[in-house]
């Protein structure tokens, strides 16, 4: 299983299918064709292509200003966009009214109208599609229950905390049976422990349901704990899709690398590439990584080995660099040794040590080998010549 | 320490205003209570009679005119005004807000009587209406609109307007446009979306607005006078009457104190009627 390289120049666009097989695909999920957003002279979103299969847990992560909001304004309807198709269960949105588009939104700051209570809250989009009073009644009771607020539908907006909030939010946004449930930011407002508390909830709410859900966030240990799939954005592009562990483990640009994750870069060169493998020299010794993420390059060309703290060891014997221990990091579970290295990027790395005996096993200033595997590595042509 | 050491010398203007204000408004409410010596610009004893003389049907009338043209007016106003300042608050062409801004809100620095001696030109028997109508033969004879009802109340609707707009702005501006957008994901078209969740989250700025229109047409003087022409009496107008043609102060005094006090009274239900609103707003 590869992660899939979203690139304009390389278009994953369904040209190539059969109509008929290109109507199939679109009948469930969410489909986004080459989507753009311009603010005027500034492009938010770039030629965005994106399939998120029926019922999958999705999730835009980058930093603010990315174009994950853009984009998920633009699904919803807010935005109009200014080039491409998006399709919802095979209907395509970008000819259908917001009012008519069978989505439903949870807003960062959960938008729940002061001016009516939990329960009309909750039944709001059913008396707009006209549903009759008890069903509306039976429908708002099990949407309340499934978000644990039973008994709660005459109280006001006001009346609520934050987490209790967010599960009306929830619960108004799926009593409309929605195509596809989207999500902005919706934990940021939340102290950590709730935060916690509400994404096993959401994420067992959202399969229970089995409803295709797209959630925006910067977070990006939120990203990892709770998405199917994570699509990684970062100047109105989407760099990388993939599964959390395709996108921490085989990150395919440094951007991703950094962004998700701690990350600790040691300069290089490259030797040599044969086939699928490439030999990088650093500083003590050469170790052969993937060639994948170095397509293009000249042996001979500077490249950044990006490995992640918890995939370097303290070796016993010869290791890939040394170094002096500078200061321990106590987390609980883990210690993060932060190692002076002359040879890595920023003159540190950290070594995540499982456990708390690191601080008297390697008191500071012992010089240490460090060692990882190779298959842990990934190499990136490096931006700094 | 003294933390604001120019502190009294910055309030000493505002402190003299008010009790000067505060005097002339005592005065007025002593002179309400004196009888009233024909042929003499001093008042007699202490006496409720100026009270009892407003229960006489010829001025109960003007005080129910009074109230039925403040409460058109601001009716009226509220009308023309929401659909200003919605396109106001909503609008991101610079250009069009700046028209806005403009037309509903530069009224306000022209004056009174400069404003009311344009509905004069525009209501008059040989004024813009009416040659119009003449013009393209629709009409023989002018409309009468001057010295109306009709012509007192469009001409305080349009002084009245920048205050409404200004209120009804503000009021708007602080709701978040995610409401509209979460009724909007929920089904409801942009009609729907505005009854039922932008219009009720802007009562309060409503009631404010239409309270304040009240009470700012209540003391309104020059439109009433120079349209009314006499014809159409309203409390101010009345007071100027009885204090500048008579000069029975003492019963103008008495006016004055009870139109203040209805206005105060206006002014207090409205306060209520917001109160279950407010809360609406905080979240």
């Amino acid at each position: 299983m590869s992660a899939e390289r979203i690139d304009p120049r390389e278009p994953v666009s369904p040209a190539v299918s059969a109509p008929a097989a290109d109507a199939a695909a679109r009948v469930a999920g969410v489909q986004i064709d080459g989507v753009t957003k311009r603010f005027g002279d500034a492009t938010a979103l770039h030629e965005a292509w994106l399939k998120i299969a029926d019922g999958e847990f999705m999730t835009l992560l980058g930093p603010s200003g990315c174009g994950k909001t853009t984009l998920l304004n633009l699904i919803a309807g807010f935005l109009e966009a200014d080039g491409g198709e998006i399709f919802v269960g095979g209907r395509l949105m970008t000819e259908t009214a917001p009012y008519d588009r069978e989505i439903g939104v949870v807003f960062q700051n959960y938008a729940l109208f002061p001016h009516m209570n939990v329960a009309k809250n909750v039944g709001y989009g059913l008396r707009m599609r006209g549903v009759g009073k008890r069903e509306i009644d039976t429908r708002v009771a099990e949407a309340l229950a499934l978000v644990k607020l039973d008994g709660f539908g005459e109280r006001k907006p006001r009346q609520l905390s934050g987490g209790q909030q967010q599960r009306v939010a929830l619960a108004r946004a799926l009593v409309i049976r929605p195509k596809v449930l989207l999500l902005d930011e919706p934990f940021s407002a939340l102290d950590k422990n709730l935060r916690g508390a509400m994404q096993v909830e959401l994420k067992e709410i959202q399969r229970r349901l089995g409803v295709t859900t797209i959630f925006v966030t910067h977070d990006q240990s939120e990203a990892l704990s709770m998405s199917d799939r994570i699509a990684v954005m970062s100047q109105g592009r989407i760099r990388q899709v993939g599964t959390p562990d395709e996108i921490y483990r085989r990150p395919l640009d440094p951007f991703v690398a950094s962004f998700v994750g701690d990350v600790n870069v040691l300069p290089g060169r490259l030797e040599r590439r044969i086939g699928e493998t490439a030999t990088v020299l650093i500083a003590e010794g050469r170790l052969s990584v993937s060639a994948d993420t170095l397509e293009g390059i000249a042996p001979g060309a500077a490249v950044d080995l990006f490995v992640r703290p918890d995939a370097v060891r303290i070796a016993e014997g010869e290791g890939l660099v040394s170094g002096t221990v500078a200061t321990h990091v106590y987390q609980g579970s883990h210690v993060d040794v932060l190692v002076d290295v002359a040879a890595a990027r920023g003159g540190r790395v950290t070594v995540r040590v499982p456990g708390h005996g690191a601080s008297t096993r390697w008191p500071v200033g012992t010089r240490v080998s460090l060692d990882f595997s190779p298959a842990d590595a990934v190499a990136f042509a490096s931006d700094v010549s | 320490m003294n933390k604001r050491p120019f502190l009294a010398l910055f309030v000493a203007p505002a402190t003299l205003a008010a009790i000067a204000s505060a005097a002339a408004l005592a005065a007025i409410l002593q002179y309400a209570f004196r009888a009233y010596v024909p042929g003499s610009l001093n008042p007699g004893g202490l006496t409720l009679d100026n009270f009892f003389a407003l229960l006489r049907p010829l001025y109960a009338q003007v005080f129910i005119q009074t109230v039925w043209i403040c409460l058109l007016t601001a009716l009226i106003t509220l009308v023309v005004a929401y659909p200003l300042a919605y396109a106001l608050v909503r609008t991101r062409n610079v250009t069009l807000k700046s028209f806005l801004l403009i037309t509903a809100v530069t009224p306000l620095f022209l004056g009174e009587v400069v404003r009311t001696y344009s509905w004069i030109i525009v209501l008059g028997n040989t004024g813009f209406i009416n040659s119009v109508l003449k013009g393209l033969g629709l009409i023989d004879r002018p409309i009468q609109m001057m010295f109306t009802t009709f012509g007192v109340v469009t001409a305080l609707v349009h002084v009245t307007l920048p205050v409404m707009v200004i209120m009804l702005s503000a009021a708007l501006s602080h709701i978040d446009r995610d409401y509209e957008k979460a009724a909007t994901s929920l089904g409801a078209g942009p009609v729907k979306a505005f009854l039922t969740v932008t219009l009720p989250l802007s009562m309060p700025g409503v009631v404010a607005g239409v309270s304040t229109a009240f009470a700012w047409t209540f003391s309104a003087f020059a439109t009433p006078q120079m349209i009314g022409g006499g014809k159409v009496s309203m409390i101010s107008t009345l007071v100027y009457q009885l204090g500048f043609a008579s000069f029975n102060f003492p019963f103008a005094a008495a006016l004055s104190v009870t139109g203040l006090a209805l206005t105060f009274a206006v002014l207090a239900m409205a306060k209520q009627a917001i109160k279950p609103l407010e809360k609406i707003g905080a979240h």
